[in-house]
């Protein structure tokens, strides 16, 4: 039972990384319509940025997010206005997937060539140890990874419901046209949506760097979780994102510490097919997720 | 224009056929083979990936299990290798009517996320269960032809790929002037206004997802016999399924012979790469790279750029805007 226990709270920790950089991809699926295949890629990307800081610096981890973070923004929104914005609108669906497949291979390789093909960590003195509550260990790294991540998930739910900015990118989100008419720039606002998805990769990847080893060709298995995550949570919906994935991290904590970590890993795959056999639509998502 | 189409198809074949004893050594002729499998193996692809336009990228899977369904006959059940090749084609063809049901509930974005996590998916059995494949140490498969050496393998195994390409362009040239390529048509052009004109849409596009598995699950089986080492992590890999849809792409999807172009300069090209610049990882980069130019500037091939034939849908949509032009002039 205590072993049960000690899966779900693991469970519930990762799944709060999951749900950050899921929210990423609703982001984009929500403004341009578009799966980014390459989000575990740049999340991989912010990683080892992380790393190289912290072994030629010497500082913390947490300190390369003034960096990395607004570096990615950048990205994200160069990523949306030159490449995706450029493609042919009625096949953008498929050909916006091979554009960033193409992005996510280019960067494993260039990870592969320059970092070599090892696994690499980031770890810190402070993050070794765990607390104990009632027989369940929790090593201070998840604890720090979760925090990190609900913290930014916060603060992204409250720039979206609160700020002028959010208001314009759930507009652009909930029916282009109509927001355009109303004066949203949905141009510029899906490019800024674009900057917004992957600084949660850039902070996602920080946090990856201090809780796991990592090598470049890891980012396979995340895309296929990921896409898991918001597919039952319903494309297009941040929260529903969210919600599926601390219940899809918490299924993997269970059968990891219970099974073994290949059908842990298969949990993410069994939910995404009986989800699109029993609600296609996913759990949570709406008039959005309809033809997708 | 006739005349062309009815040399070119017998120049290629004669072509193909001399290939092996034109070259200078067997190097070249293992090359050769590799191209040609991907010729196949792209072109099996086409039938789905052409003619509903339902992108997937997970191929891979049906190729490494064809390899492995291979492999297990021959080296656990000591089936002969002609035999376990057929039978591992089709119990793959039957599983992948399976999850096309499941698979082709979906459309755009969310098909090319299933078939991506179907590799992961037997990336992960294959490599978890490892009495029957030998895990990710991976699987070893006697030589079909023990008499043979190395170099004279190549060969056999070239003409058996050429063999396999000759059987996938027919059935792409027959499938593309039959009933069920017109309505294979249809679904990509739009698949609601085809669904009621009455085009079995669900029972098509299992078809095709099925038939382009099937002779993907046949390269799979013969890359099994002729490598004789099977190692997961390679043949589930989603590099594999990214080559089809890259030379398939840059060939041209609408055309019989696109893939066929995109693979004779893709494969050559990879080929390249890797003696060139070693077994760095930068080959993922430039394969990337590609992939990515194709789809910006070319996303309807080279062959798109050298016919007359507009690319989109025929019967084009028109804003309101365009359509009162249209009258009024």
């Amino acid at each position: 039972m205590s072993l049960v226990l000690q899966g779900l709270a693991l469970g519930v920790l990762t799944g709060g990384l999951y749900a950050l950089l899921a929210s990423g991809l609703s982001l984009y699926f929500g403004v341009m319509r578009v799966v980014m295949v390459a989000h575990p890629a740049f999340l991989f990307l912010a990683a080892y940025l992380t790393y190289t800081v912290h072994t030629t610096l010497g500082v913390d981890p947490f300190l390369a997010l003034p960096v990395i973070v607004p570096l990615f923004f950048g990205l994200g929104v160069a990523v949306q206005r030159l490449l995706i914005a450029r493609l042919a609108p009625d096949n953008l669906a498929m050909m916006s997937v091979l554009l960033t497949f193409g992005i996510a291979l280019t960067i494993e390789g260039l990870l592969g060539t320059f970092y070599t093909g090892s696994y690499k960590s980031v770890s810190m003195e402070y993050a070794t140890r765990s607390l104990t509550i009632g027989g369940v260990h929790l090593p201070y790294d998840k604890i720090i990874a979760f925090g990190v991540a609900a913290l930014t998930l916060a603060v992204l739910f409250a720039v979206l419901v609160k700020s002028r900015f959010g208001q314009a990118l759930r507009a652009t989100i909930q029916h282009r046209e109509a927001a355009r008419l109303v004066g949203v720039p949905t141009e510029r606002v899906a490019g800024y949506g674009f900057g917004v998805g992957l600084a949660t990769a850039a902070v996602g990847g920080t946090v990856l760097a201090l809780i796991t080893p990592f090598f470049p060709a890891s980012h396979w298995v995340w895309i296929g979780k990921l896409m898991a995550v918001i597919v039952v949570g319903g494309l297009g919906s941040v929260a529903g994102a969210a919600l599926a994935a601390v219940v899809l991290g918490m299924v993997e904590g269970v059968v990891l510490v219970t099974v073994d970590a290949t059908w842990a890993t298969m949990m993410f795959y069994v939910f995404l097919f009986l989800t699109l056999l029993v609600r296609p639509q996913g759990f949570f998502g709406g008039r959005l997720a309809h033809r997708f | 224009m006739h005349t062309v189409s009815r040399v070119l198809p017998l120049l290629l074949a004669a072509l193909a056929i001399a290939y092996p004893w034109a070259v200078p050594n067997y190097y070249l002729v293992y090359a050769g083979a590799l191209t040609v499998m991907y010729a196949a193996m792209s072109t099996s692809w086409n039938l789905l990936g052409g003619f509903t336009g339902y992108v997937s990228l997970g191929h891979s899977a049906f190729f490494g299990l064809g390899a492995y369904g291979t492999g297990l006959l021959v080296v656990r059940l000591g089936v002969p290798w002609a035999v376990a090749l057929l039978v591992s084609a089709l119990l793959v063809t039957v599983f992948a009517v399976g999850v096309g049901i499941a698979a082709v509930r979906v459309r755009g974005a969310s098909f090319v996320i299933v078939s991506l996590a179907l590799v992961s998916m037997m990336n992960l059995v294959v490599q978890g269960w490892r009495s029957l494949t030998g895990g990710s140490t991976g699987l070893q498969v006697p030589s079909p032809f023990p008499g043979l050496h190395r170099g004279q393998t190549h060969i056999v195994f070239f003409y058996l790929f050429l063999a396999l390409l000759a059987l996938a362009l027919l059935s792409w040239w027959y499938v593309s002037r039959s009933r069920f390529g017109a309505g294979l048509r249809a679904i990509r052009e739009d698949e609601d206004k085809a669904e009621s004109l009455g085009v079995p849409t669900a029972a098509y596009k299992v078809a095709a997802f099925a038939l382009s598995a099937l002779f993907v699950a046949l390269a799979g089986g013969l890359y099994a016999l002729w490598f004789g080492s099977l190692d997961p992590i390679f043949v589930f890999s989603i590099l594999i399924a990214s080559f089809m849809v890259l030379m398939s792409l840059l060939g041209g999807v609408r055309h019989l012979y696109g893939p066929l172009l995109g693979a004779l300069i893709v494969a050559p090209a990879g080929e390249y790469f890797l003696i060139a610049l070693g077994e760095t990882q930068i080959h993922l980069t430039a394969t990337g790279l590609v992939l990515v130019l194709v789809v910006l500037f070319m996303p309807d091939g080279i062959l798109a750029r050298f016919t007359r034939r507009r690319a989109g849908p025929s019967i084009p949509d028109e804003s309101a805007g365009q359509r009162l032009q249209g009258v009024t002039r």
